[in-house]
């Protein structure tokens, strides 16, 4: 057990640094995407957004959503999926706990 | 590398307003469940309490009543 410590002590600035170099480049490429990917909503996006809302509404009643092709759909049915797991990660995130509630 | 792709601000919207509204309702649900959860841990104590009780005085009971010799 010491013998492991102070093996770890002596090895943990090559590996810190090792992890390092490693993240470096590929936090580089996470940062280049998220900038435009993941940032949220500007105010002024908001009424694209609201517009955008309406004419999904509007194909729904007019029905021209049939119009869709499968493909179309699918994907679709993939972006509602993944917009809904957020709701599920901001869960996690309120009751501070990954799985179950800790009461 | 791929060009980072332009996300409809439909669903930046509808993606941020989940997660808030997750988080929202993680964090209340949570405050609804704990005092819940302690309410039932000192009820669950409580019974234990009276079941140990209970059981002491029978075993006390069937050691008075033990017709032996043997004492």
């Amino acid at each position: 057990m010491a013998r492991f410590v102070r093996n770890l002590a002596e090895k943990a600035p090559a590996l810190v640094n090792a992890a390092v170099t490693y993240s470096k480049p590929r936090l580089a490429t996470f940062w280049h995407y998220a900038k435009v990917e993941l940032v949220p909503p500007t105010p002024d996006e908001i009424p694209t957004a609201i517009q955008s809302l309406e004419k999904i509404v509007k194909s729904a009643q007019t029905g021209s959503f049939k119009q869709l092709t499968v493909k179309e759909a699918l994907l679709n049915g993939l972006v509602a999926t993944e917009v809904w797991m957020w709701f599920y990660v901001g869960e996690i995130i309120g009751k501070r706990g990954l799985i179950g509630y800790n009461v | 590398m791929v060009p980072p792709v332009q996300v409809s601000p439909l669903i930046k919207l509808g993606r941020y307003s989940a997660l808030f509204l997750g988080v929202a309702y993680g964090a209340k649900r949570y405050s609804y469940l704990k005092p819940r959860a302690e309410e039932e841990r000192r009820m669950a104590a409580e019974e234990k309490k009276k079941q140990d009780e209970r059981k002491r005085m029978e075993r006390e009971l069937a050691e008075a009543q033990d017709d032996s010799i043997l004492k």
